[in-house]
């Protein structure tokens, strides 16, 4: 869901570009009193992971790219969004400036679907459900759920610029998201699982599991 | 950074380098959806696309080495380069931004 230059007018990607600067600054405060120095490793290896698993991507007609994600994971792992708007600036920058994936100039809605809404909707899904139907099934659905509204947002950036009419552009991204999102959810699922039983310390939701 | 980290840093390169080598069969080539259903549905006249100037050519656009954009060894190779490269300025980034307490 990489949406290249060109395809969102400057003006509009403006405005996306003020929600990145506003969510970095939150995402850096974020990191200076919560990012410790034992989950550096675990924030670089969980950005060169999603750099790899976006690269399986394939077309979608009327919409942009569909791939795996990740943005419900990093925010699931950390228990924060702020993590996963950090991870997708530095990932989608590198694609954007080194693989000609994703436009610079959409860098701002690229980030903002990817990162600030698939992190918020995978982290409060998971937090929701979580209590009810346990951690994996929580995160399965929250991982699904975050890449659908994910590539949802992305159709309705692109309906408003006017790329794709959105009656056309909205069903075809959502409906690859559906299927892409299973995958998504299972491999968010064993991400989680793999932590949890070889670095417990790593988890967010072992140290936190009161409040979390 | 103690064993336990070098470890996980170990293997997570070594899973993404695995994703590397299967990525260029299963990805597609041609990744921008929009560039190619616009050029498949042939309605690429109809869109308000405009090429933006002054954004220079990447590296390895499209996840491949420019000059021979075939070469699915040069693709891995592109993509392995891009998880180290990924690796080091995500660990710079979050070394910069830690917590300082």
């Amino acid at each position: 869901m990489h949406i290249p230059d060109g395809f969102i007018p400057i003006a509009q990607c403006l405005v996306y570009y003020v929600i990145l600067i506003v969510a970095l600054y939150f995402s850096v405060k974020w990191a200076r009193s919560n990012l410790d120095e034992k989950r550096i490793p675990l924030l670089a290896v969980l950005a060169a992971g999603i750099f790899a698993i976006m690269s399986m991507n394939m077309p979608i007609p009327f919409g942009t790219s569909g791939h795996m994600v990740g943005g419900a994971l990093v925010a699931i792992v950390f228990l924060a969004p702020e993590a996963a708007v950090l991870v997708f600036t530095v990932v989608l920058l590198i694609q954007a400036l080194i693989f000609g994936d994703g436009g610079i100039t959409a860098l701002g809605a690229n980030v903002l679907n990817m990162a600030i809404i698939g992190g918020f909707v995978g982290l409060y899904t998971f937090k929701g459900l979580k209590g009810t139907i346990g951690n994996y099934p929580a995160a399965g659905i929250a991982a699904w759920l975050a890449t659908v509204i994910a590539a949802l947002a992305c159709a309705i950036e692109m309906a408003i610029a006017g790329t794709f009419p959105a009656n056309i552009g909205i069903p075809s991204m959502v409906l690859y998201h559906f299927f892409i999102g299973i995958i998504e959810a299972v491999l968010t699922v064993i991400v989680l699982a793999a932590l949890d039983k070889f670095r417990p310390d790593l988890l967010a939701w072992n140290k936190s599991e009161g409040d979390a | 950074m103690d064993k336990k980290d070098k470890t996980l840093i170990g293997i997570a390169v070594l899973i993404c380098v695995i994703i590397c080598v299967l990525s260029p069969y299963i990805a597609s080539g041609d990744p921008d959806g929009l560039e190619k259903s616009a050029e498949d549905s042939g309605l690429a006249e109809d869109f308000s696309v405009e090429e933006i100037k002054g954004i220079p050519e990447s590296v390895f656009p499209d996840y491949a080495f420019a000059n021979d954009p075939d070469n699915q060894v040069l693709q891995i190779v592109a993509l392995v380069i891009g998880v180290i490269v990924t690796l080091v300025v995500g660990y710079g980034v979050a070394y910069v931004v830690k917590s300082r307490n």
